[in-house]
């Protein structure tokens, strides 16, 4: 469904972001894209979804396929329209409307205006706590329910593929769980492929089908998720856990010792 | 009393002129980041088109006016392709002087079309007034402030019910989000400037009814724009407000100020600086305007 080869992009013309990256969303499936900060997730959602003019990002090299389109130089208006939705990081709501004008906003590509009442309701059963909320200003929504909105206005566009950038930032654990729970529904009853970027390796591999590692901007793993989840270098460098399964202990101090095998 | 009566009523219909005049530079610099100088211009063009259709070639004046709108319109869009299509997000005083020289362009080219005469604008409601008990009004007033209220409630409607409306005020507050919406921040902000075109004609030919045509009517422009600053420059009903308050306020001074002398120093023509005189009063008390917002945050 999403195919991306060998994509490699650029900062400002010289900073070099990502180092020749491949990856794919098979339909209807979740695909986790992990890794630490700096190592180029955000950047590969927004080369995919087109933000790329105001954050001086350019894309030097590779593909970027949607259901066999090249979608390497598409306005980022014109991929929504083709059926890709991003969450962006951070939420990046519309603080100052309410929030039914956030949702009303995202259903802007819906062709077909009749339907827009109809999937709001739809829309609110998965997001109840947004139905009692909706004439508030989105601004006073708690930092959950926030995030809730955010993919909210991102499935009234009715999407083939969600790109969720790092739902679990800054919200409670027991709330990333909610909200994870819901991303995992949405998947099953509409069939919406996701490809979620996260730091918290061990809620995504939870959901996902399927994962990559990126580090520096080079994707250096991949498997299924119970492979991931199985892999001794990923219990330790991303889920915390040592071989045996048990938490990590501090006072053993030679634990930043270890090199991580994929980094020659 | 009747005389109080009618000064507020006819600052009322200027100050309806101001608050459209307002509208069109808070409509264009709250979706698009630019400050318009050519605003009065943009009024100036409108007035003309009316004139020309209305006066020179005698077609019946709700026609001409409705032709002046589509006018306005039309340049708003053509101004903002030509001009400012690429200068979105370059820095502030880039942009201001490219509508700074949009003034001159403007001014220049309806010199060259209409010259440099002064003209009347014959509307059905020139010269007309009723009269009610003692008070006598003027009825190019009462159809300023007419369809200047329906005008205000309609935009009122289009920006808080349609979803284009909405979508404009999404893109406004943060542009990137709203191209992955899946909205063309181009189009909006053309619709903007056309919008922004559409109500500085509208303006531009009650102006007209009330005085005269001529090039130098662009200068309400900048009365417009300190009734727009007054009223925080981004929020609507501010500059309702701060047009409505620059016009009553501009009427007050010209009727009872101007006559005044101290000594051998006469006032003169006192209510052109009344206008600032309140503004800089208010941004001194409150610097953001009356409506304006102090931006929170959330970190």
């Amino acid at each position: 469904m999403l195919k991306v080869t060998n994509l490699e992009t650029t900062y400002n013309d010289i900073i070099l972001s990502l180092k020749g990256i491949s990856l794919e969303v098979p339909p209807a499936k979740i695909v986790a894209l992990l890794g630490a900060n700096g190592s180029g997730k955000t950047t590969t959602l927004n080369t995919i979804s087109g933000i790329r003019k105001t954050i001086d990002l350019a894309v030097e090299d590779g593909v970027i396929e949607f259901e066999g389109q090249v979608i390497n130089e598409k306005e980022p208006y014109r991929i929504v329209s083709m059926g890709i939705s991003q969450v962006p990081e951070g939420r990046r709501i519309f603080a100052e409307l309410t929030v039914e004008e956030n949702i009303m906003i995202g259903s802007y590509v819906l062709a077909d205006r009749k339907k827009f009442p109809l999937s709001l309701e739809t829309v609110f059963g998965y997001f109840p706590i947004l139905k009692e909320r909706r004439r508030q200003l989105a601004g006073y929504l708690s930092g959950g329910e926030q995030q809730m909105l955010a993919i909210a206005r991102a499935l009234i566009a009715d999407p083939r593929l969600i790109m969720l950038d790092e739902p679990s930032l800054g919200i409670a654990p027991l709330v990333v769980k909610e909200i994870f729970e819901i991303v995992s529904t949405i998947n099953k009853e509409r069939g919406v492929a996701i490809l979620l970027v996260e730091q918290n390796a061990n809620v995504a591999l939870s959901i996902a089908h399927y994962g990559y590692i990126l580090e520096n901007g080079r994707i250096v793993m991949e498997g299924s998720s119970e492979v991931l989840r199985e892999n001794k270098d990923i219990k330790e460098f991303y889920l915390g856990l040592t071989d045996v399964g048990t938490k990590k202990s501090f006072r053993d101090v030679k634990h930043y010792k270890r090199r991580k095998r994929w980094l020659s | 009393m009747e005389k109080i009566i009618e000064i507020l009523f006819n600052g009322l219909s200027m100050g309806a002129i101001y608050a459209l005049m307002a509208l069109g530079f808070v409509l264009i610099f709250k979706s698009t980041g630019v400050i318009n100088f050519a605003q009065g211009e943009l009024a100036m063009v409108g007035a003309f088109i009316c004139y020309s259709f209305a006066t020179m070639m005698n077609v019946p004046y709700i026609y001409a006016f409705f032709i002046a709108l589509i006018g306005g319109l039309i340049l708003g869009a053509v101004v903002y392709q030509v001009f400012f299509r690429t200068m979105v997000g370059e820095p502030l005083f880039s942009t201001i002087m490219v509508t700074v020289g949009l003034a001159s362009i403007l001014t220049c080219l309806a010199g060259l079309i209409w010259g440099h005469d002064v003209y009347s604008l014959n509307s059905p409601f020139t010269d007309k007034v009723i009269h009610l008990d003692k008070i006598t009004f003027a009825q190019g007033s009462i159809s300023t402030i007419i369809v200047s209220i329906v005008l205000f409630v309609i935009v009122i409607l289009f920006f808080n019910r349609s979803l284009l409306g909405i979508s404009m005020r999404g893109s406004a507050e943060d542009p990137d989000t709203a191209g992955l919406m899946g909205i063309n921040v181009k189009k909006i902000h053309m619709v903007a400037w056309a919008l922004g075109g559409l109500v500085a004609a509208v303006a531009g030919m009650f102006l007209a009814e009330q005085s005269f045509v001529r090039l130098a009517m662009s200068n309400v422009g900048l009365k417009a724009m300190a009734a727009a600053i007054l009223g925080g420059m981004e929020s609507i009903s501010g500059a309702i407000v701060g047009g409505i308050i620059i016009g009553v306020v501009e009427g007050l001074a010209a009727n009872y100020l101007s006559g005044m002398s101290l000594g051998n120093f006469h006032m003169g023509d006192i209510k052109d600086v009344a206008a600032f005189v309140i503004m800089i009063i208010v941004l001194m008390i409150r610097p953001h305007g009356i409506f304006g917002k102090e931006k929170v945050e959330r970190v």
